[in-house]
């Protein structure tokens, strides 16, 4: 990710020297595709201060198209500004150095509803405004001062058939449960959504799981650790599971499909007890574009067709309730919130996350190192 | 005018934008870290006191040490052999060999640890062939480990610790193992006391080139550790996007800069920094 930023930073530059004429044309062009970066991606890093447009800040891959065709679109056609894209990934450490540098590039980033909690506060991040983006669009306390959350994503597991043919795994704990289930586990580095299912593992109950019991939860983490390898990123998991390294996977649920594909059906993804995780747009503070206009592209995101069709370009569940009734039939068992699967999921807490979530990352980190 | 003259050389000005762009784009940014260290959270030393407060942080230092030192002795071992090899053999194989040397240092970092999982990963090459083979019953771990790590480090390293000492036992003069084998040494009393301290400059370079870049691996260990290889490259990476623990981050980086700063030191007090580093010994 530091190489994309670097690239990112390099290009921009070489726009502006080709801009103003102190790179020829043909130079500049073999910069962009020796790194393989598409000319809007760098041009939306030049973007800033640009009204007629707001820039996206996401994590680059499918995302550029899908949130492009999802609620460019509709965006563009209602209000007449187009949608860039600025793909090196809005970690929060990121957000901060952009705002704190006051070299403010982006409108609206791509990040999770914990981030709304913590950055809002420090000043980092515009307000929501609840007058323009609906309250009503999005689940029940999700939507915060700073954040509102446009999807769920989620953390289920895959396991693999072969393995545990007659007798799959159906929850946490027959996840954590290397007797029953022997084979390698890969849990999620950074924490989230792992510690809620040690504790689920564990016995806690869904509703009851925050504030989460730090202790008892990386307990049940080190139970396992022998049998525990870790990844960092969607792609990463992805590789282990392609190629078998594990049997059992805990996955960010919108790529469980792409994962049963890829093995021919050979892993299979459970929802039950997954834990709904509030993809939330949140506004750097001093946003180019204005506060108006990207406070109406987040309400555009809010709309149902601009749900579905982020359901059916990137598996991203809605998080508007008036398009859970709406999630077509081939998508039931892969959207969290489907009739199918929303009464055996459980609820992130971003406020919890928001707050703890720096120590509670440093505590997983050296009970797995 | 005369005044100022007599006590700055006038050979400053020539090389003073050069300092100026050094002092400004280089050691701004390094005290801007230091600063934060000391001031983020709150000002204090509150940050270089948590290094004793858990056995967190020490441990990541420790691993990270562990591991650099390991692949220090494998690559400058490995790489002292290649170097020794390339040599002593004819023009054209040396060629070869160099080619091949140079082609698995340009290849990218990400593409050599990603080979390594292909090829010594659980449904790798090598356990695939094993397994059909009937010589093992279960794939053996050679990745996802602190081996794996050191496996993928070690591959990575030889190049850069092979390149300095090639230069150092080129520019031996040859004549001098000969006169040793005249007098009387049998080869490998030429060798462990004639070959072997002329070279130590070359062997002082590569180990320190490989030291210090290994203290700074991030994809390798993140990637073939599968999670449980903690260093601290990657660890500050966490602090920095992740937790925002801003002045953890600066800590960690400046007890690294000062750890390599600390053992070029010492490393200065038994040698003649310029010769390791290719300047005259005279």
């Amino acid at each position: 990710m530091q190489d994309k930023q670097f690239m990112k930073e390099m290009l921009t530059e070489s726009a502006h020297a080709y801009k103003e004429g102190r790179m020829d044309r043909r130079t500049f062009l073999a910069l962009c595709g020796a790194s393989g970066i598409a000319m809007n991606a760098v041009l939306a890093g030049d973007a800033q201060a640009a009204a007629d447009h707001v820039v996206m800040w996401n994590w680059g891959g499918q995302s550029v198209e899908c949130h492009g065709s999802a609620i460019g679109e509709a965006f563009t056609a209602a209000t007449g500004k187009g949608v860039k894209f600025d793909t090196s990934g809005p970690l929060e450490g990121k957000i901060k150095e952009m705002v704190d540098s006051g070299n403010v590039t982006a409108d609206v980033a791509d990040a999770d509803l914990f981030n709304a909690v913590s950055l809002g506060p420090t000043g980092h991040l515009e307000p929501i405004d609840y007058s323009i983006v609906s309250k009503d669009k999005t689940l029940p306390g999700y939507a915060l001062e700073f954040g509102v959350s446009v999807i769920l994503y989620g953390y289920a597991f895959v396991y693999d058939t072969e393995a545990y043919g007659d007798n799959p795994p159906k929850d946490w704990k027959d996840f954590f449960d290397t007797a029953n289930f022997p084979g390698t586990r890969a849990l999620y580095k950074w924490a989230n959504g792992s510690l809620e299912a040690a504790l689920m593992a564990d016995g806690v109950a869904g509703d009851a799981l925050y504030p989460l019991d730090m202790e008892r939860a990386l307990n049940k983490i080190k139970s396992i650790k022998d049998d525990s390898i870790y990844w960092g990123s969607g792609s990463e998991v992805h590789s282990m599971v392609v190629n078998s390294e594990v049997t059992m996977a805990i996955v960010w649920q919108n790529r469980g499909r792409n994962m049963e594909n890829d093995t021919d059906g050979r892993f299979k993804l459970v929802n039950n007890q997954a834990m709904a995780m509030p993809g939330a747009y949140i506004v750097p503070k001093g946003n180019p574009a204005g506060r108006e206009a990207v406070m109406q592209f987040i309400a555009t995101a809010q709309e149902v067709p601009a749900q579905l069709k982020l359901l059916d370009c990137l598996g991203m569940t809605p998080s508007n309730p008036a398009a859970f009734g709406e999630i077509p039939e081939d998508q039931q068992p892969y959207a969290i919130t489907s009739a199918m699967n929303i009464d055996k999921i459980v609820y992130n807490d971003p406020t919890w996350w928001g707050e703890n979530g720096g120590d509670a990352v440093n505590a997983f980190l050296e009970a797995i190192s | 005018m005369n005044a100022v003259a007599r006590h700055i050389h006038p050979g400053w000005a020539i090389i003073a934008p050069l300092l100026v762009l050094v002092v400004a784009l280089y050691l701004g940014p390094i005290l801007n870290i230091m600063w934060l260290s000391v001031t983020d959270p709150e000002p204090g030393l509150g940050n270089y006191r948590k290094l004793f407060e858990g056995d967190t942080l020490l441990r990541i230092v420790w691993t990270t040490l562990r591991i650099c030192v390991i692949t220090t002795v494998f690559s400058v071992t490995l790489g002292y052999s290649i170097a020794y090899a390339m040599v002593h053999c004819h023009q054209r194989q040396k060629n070869y060999m160099l080619t091949l040397l140079l082609v698995s240092f340009w290849i990218s970092i990400l593409v050599r640890t990603f080979s390594w999982l292909m090829l010594l990963g659980r449904n790798g090459l090598v356990n695939n062939t094993l397994e059909t083979l009937g010589l093992i019953s279960a794939p053996i771990a050679f990745m996802r480990n602190e081996l794996g790590v050191l496996i993928g480090m070690v591959h990575y390293m030889i190049p850069y610790a092979v390149l300095p000492l090639l230069v150092s036992m080129q520019s031996l003069d040859s004549r001098v193992m000969d006169a040793s084998r005249n007098l009387g040494a049998s080869g490998s009393q030429t060798f462990w006391r004639i070959y072997l301290p002329l070279t130590l400059p070359g062997i002082v370079a590569s180990t320190l080139l490989v030291f210090i870049l290994s203290l700074g691996f991030y994809v390798t260990p993140a990637v073939l550790g599968g999670g449980k290889v903690l260093m601290v490259a990657e660890y500050i990476s966490v602090q920095l996007l992740v937790t925002l623990k801003w002045g953890t981050a600066a800590m960690l980086a400046a007890l690294m800069l000062a750890g390599v700063l600390a053992m070029l030191w010492i490393m200065s007090r038994f040698m003649k920094l310029s010769a390791v580093f290719g300047g005259s010994t005279r």
